[in-house]
């Protein structure tokens, strides 16, 4: 049996009157390039943040690498490696800088800490703005620093947010070819994007979660075998999501209202 | 093509924009915070019309009496009072950031000419310019009420001071703007206009040492400053008083000059930014990184002692305060403000035959000024962590880790503005008596250390952020900031009482030796409480990450 990266029972997280995440139960082997799709304001965020200790949730369990997240906060999270909403970065610090405060927060010995922030730094093309701020990077620049940041420790497991939003195309070319060597030396990662083709091409398992619920998980070719009535192995994921996600009809754009415009 | 058929009047276009900030203003009252905000601000208001509205009848009257009195030429006075009051004062409020960025209109369709008549309308709807503007006028009425006769003129000069003014002060409010749009310089500027306010309090033991000597050199200064547009505005009214039109024409075509001058100034900066000056300091995406990694050694790690969490705290903590320039000024504070003290109270003593102030009073009273000062900031410890509070959160460690490092750092600034604080008092004043010297030194411990465990506390439980180099919108928590108060005064009572309490009983040794208790109990109670406080760091998480990643 394969090792269990992630998994939850029943994980849910209310705020007010309002379910983000509605007792979910997911299970992530070990080695997967795992993509968490959803609708926007479906609880994919929410989720990742439970998952990495952002969040408390309001009921249900989770074990990281079997470890009880709960018990062994400490311990789970030197295995796990954070992209979260918003990157986290410490604004004021340079890239170096701030790589090497993250190594030290991992307990990485100075020396290695350095080495790993100078090769990581000029592997996401930032070495050559040693003395500038992070506040004074660009958007792609902090994405990229706060993914080396993330993998500085060499993390077991890899939560990552959006992680190519604002990248531009030959970095994300180097980054996903960084996380493919990752995934093939048994590292988990999970990955939550908009953009369907990109998971398509990076992951190979996937779950779709819609107002808070978990409504499907597997394999790709798993996703499309469940897809009835459509074309077997030549349906795209995105026509996986939509027929998915959008059966209700609530996504649809009402485009005989905005007539004027087309 | 689009559906637009006909361009929209520069007045429809000022209406369209008082409509805008109207319903930004409106819409921020659905926050409790800003409700509480906008009670603020009519307090203050209420308070500045009355101002405004006493100081019309001082123009009034000024204008009335040199008018009257045949001495119209020293009106100039008064516009020199508005003249600067209008320039100055949108000088010192620019360091606190505008609420509105009037350069995003020009996303719309603007003609140039109505891009800069709105930022002139924009001008006048500023308070400097409204309580000048009401000065002015009546400053107008009490000349008229003197002499009827100078109406038209006084008119007329007033029109164009108005328009001159208001041109000045867009310029320069546009020339801020471009200036503090650098993050370094708007740090720097709020940085060295606290220390300008600070500085103002030398002017009196100055003026004092050397106001006989700057007199000369002021006197020789003043014929120039009658080339400047307040006086011009006054003689060309004094020229109308005495009726010698040909010295009115003169000084009013100078300030006309003036006007055409600023004006042509104004329009090359409203159209560099027309055309798409670009402020932002944003770099762009970086270029291939072609240099080889130099491998250079770090040498002994001098943290070596601390946690490699807490060093690694430690050590950010230590660059953002060096990169918080405001910070960083802030720090020549203290010192500064112990010459103040020394220069001013010495004074005050010598000037009535006493004696300096005694080093056994001044000693713990400047220390308690300098804790009550430094300490402030630690209430809301996490103010300029930004959305990198959520490191603090994904990493392996546990947040007395934080805390730890946290004050460390504001300890040993503490400890090195005490020590300067010392070398100035010692200058100064002279040192205090052994006893008062240990006495002092533990209650500076007991209450630095008893602070930090309600800091902490308060730090977690209301946090509020705060951004660099900005003081618009910078409001503390106000539940920080009456904890802060709250745990000051508790320590300062109980100081106060046993440094009291020694003079009382004649036991001149017991405050030294209460306090070097209270302060060994004071750093128990903080190790003990670090645990607690990691428990309600964890339990507060959420919305801790939220206040700060706002």
């Amino acid at each position: 049996m394969p090792d269990i990266a992630i998994q939850t029972q029943k994980l849910t997280r209310r705020f007010g009157n309002l379910t983000a995440v509605d007792g979910i139960d997911l299970q992530v082997t070990a080695g997967q390039f795992f993509g968490f799709l959803g609708p926007n304001g479906a609880g994919k965020s929410t989720t990742i943040k439970i998952l990495t200790g952002l969040l408390a949730p309001t009921s249900g369990s989770m074990q990281l690498l079997g470890m009880d997240f709960a018990a062994n906060p400490v311990d789970v999270k030197r295995q796990i490696g954070v992209v979260p909403e918003g990157m986290g970065l410490f604004e004021r610090l340079t890239g170096a800088e701030y790589l090497k405060f993250v190594g030290r927060m991992y307990s990485l010995d100075r020396a290695t800490t350095k080495r790993r922030s100078e090769e990581l730094l000029e592997f996401m093309q930032l070495a050559d703005r040693p003395k500038t701020l992070i506040a004074d990077y660009s958007h792609g620049m902090q994405k990229k620093l706060a993914l080396a940041a993330a993998v500085i420790h060499g993390p077991r497991i890899l939560f990552l947010d959006e992680p190519f939003e604002g990248v531009d195309a030959l970095a994300a070319g180097a980054l996903k070819a960084l996380l493919a060597r990752m995934t093939e030396r048994g590292t988990t990662i999970f990955l939550t994007s908009h953009v369907l083709e990109i998971v398509e091409r990076l992951c190979s398992h996937v779950a779709i979660i819609h107002k808070g619920r978990l409504v499907a998980q597997g394999s790709l070719e798993e996703l499309r075998a469940g897809i009835a009535g459509e074309a077997g192995s030549k349906t795209t994921l995105e026509q996986i999501f939509l027929s998915i996600v959008g059966q209700d009809g609530t996504e649809r754009p009402q485009l005989e209202e905005l007539s004027w415009l087309t | 093509m689009a559906d637009v058929t006909q361009s929209v009047s520069v007045f429809e276009q000022i209406r369209l924009v008082a409509g805008l900030r109207w319903l930004i203003l409106r819409n921020s009252l659905r926050k409790k915070n800003n409700r509480l905000d906008l009670i603020g601000l009519i307090f203050t208001g209420v308070f500045s019309g009355i101002l405004v509205a006493g100081l019309c009848f001082a123009f009034y009257a000024g204008g009335y009496y040199f008018v009257s009195r045949g001495r119209p030429e020293r009106i100039a006075l008064l516009f020199w009072g508005i003249f600067l009051f209008w320039q100055l004062f949108p000088v010192f409020v620019a360091g606190f950031g505008a609420n509105f960025e009037f350069r995003t209109l020009l996303r719309f369709p603007l003609r140039l000419h109505v891009f800069y008549a709105i930022g002139l309308a924009y001008g006048f709807a500023d308070f400097s310019a409204l309580a000048s503007v009401c000065w002015l006028l009546a400053m107008t009425a009490g000349a008229t009420a003197a002499k009827p006769g100078v109406l038209p003129a006084m008119l007329l000069i007033v029109g164009v001071f108005m328009l001159l003014n208001v041109t000045i002060e867009r310029l320069i409010g546009s020339w801020l703007e471009r200036l503090l749009s650098r993050r370094r310089t708007r740090e720097l500027f709020l940085g060295l206009f606290v220390i300008s306010m600070v500085s103002l309090n030398f002017i009196a033991p100055l003026t004092q040492r050397y106001g006989a000597s700057a007199r000369p050199v002021f006197l020789r200064l003043m014929p120039y400053f009658a080339w400047l547009p307040p006086s011009l505005a006054g003689h060309a009214l004094a020229a109308m008083v005495r009726l010698q039109p040909a010295a009115f024409l003169l000084s009013f075509a100078l300030l006309l000059l003036y006007l055409i001058l600023f004006s042509g100034l104004l329009w090359r900066r409203f159209a560099a930014q027309y055309r798409g000056e670009e402020l932002s300091e944003t770099a762009a995406p970086a270029r291939a990184a072609t240099r080889t990694i130099q491998v250079k050694h770090d040498g002994p790690d001098r943290l070596s002692l601390l946690s490699p969490q807490v060093a690694a705290i430690v050590r950010k903590e230590f660059r953002y305060l060096t990169r918080n320039s405001f910070a960083y000024l802030s720090l020549l504070l203290p010192p500064m403000l112990i010459l103040i003290f020394s220069m001013n109270l010495g004074a005050w003593h010598l000037s009535r035959g006493g004696k300096a102030v005694s080093p056994d009073l001044f000693f713990p009273g400047m220390m308690a000024y300098l804790i009550l000062i430094l300490m402030a900031p630690a209430y809301n410890s996490f103010a300029y962590e930004g959305r990198g509070i959520q490191t603090y959160f994904t990493a392996p460690l546990r947040f007395r880790d934080v805390l730890l490092g946290k004050n460390l750092l504001l300890l040993s600034v503490l400890s090195l503005e005490i020590v300067l604080s010392m070398a100035m008092l010692l200058w100064r004043v002279g040192l205090p008596t052994a006893r008062m010297f240990v006495a002092t030194c533990a209650a500076i411990i007991f209450t630095v250390v008893g602070q930090l465990t309600i800091a902490n506390w308060s730090s977690i439980t209301f946090p509020r952020k705060m951004e660099f180099g900005k003081m618009h919108g910078q409001r503390q928590s106000g539940m920080a900031v009456l904890v802060a108060f709250g745990a000051q005064i508790l320590m300062g009572t109980i100081s106060a009482t046993i440094l009291f309490t020694g003079n009382w009983t004649g036991n001149l040794w017991l405050p030294a030796e209460a306090f070097i208790f209270l302060a060994a109990a004071a750093v128990a109670g903080y190790f003990a409480s670090l645990d607690a406080l990691t428990k309600l760091a964890e339990n507060k998480k959420e919305s801790l990450i939220e206040a700060l990643c706002r």
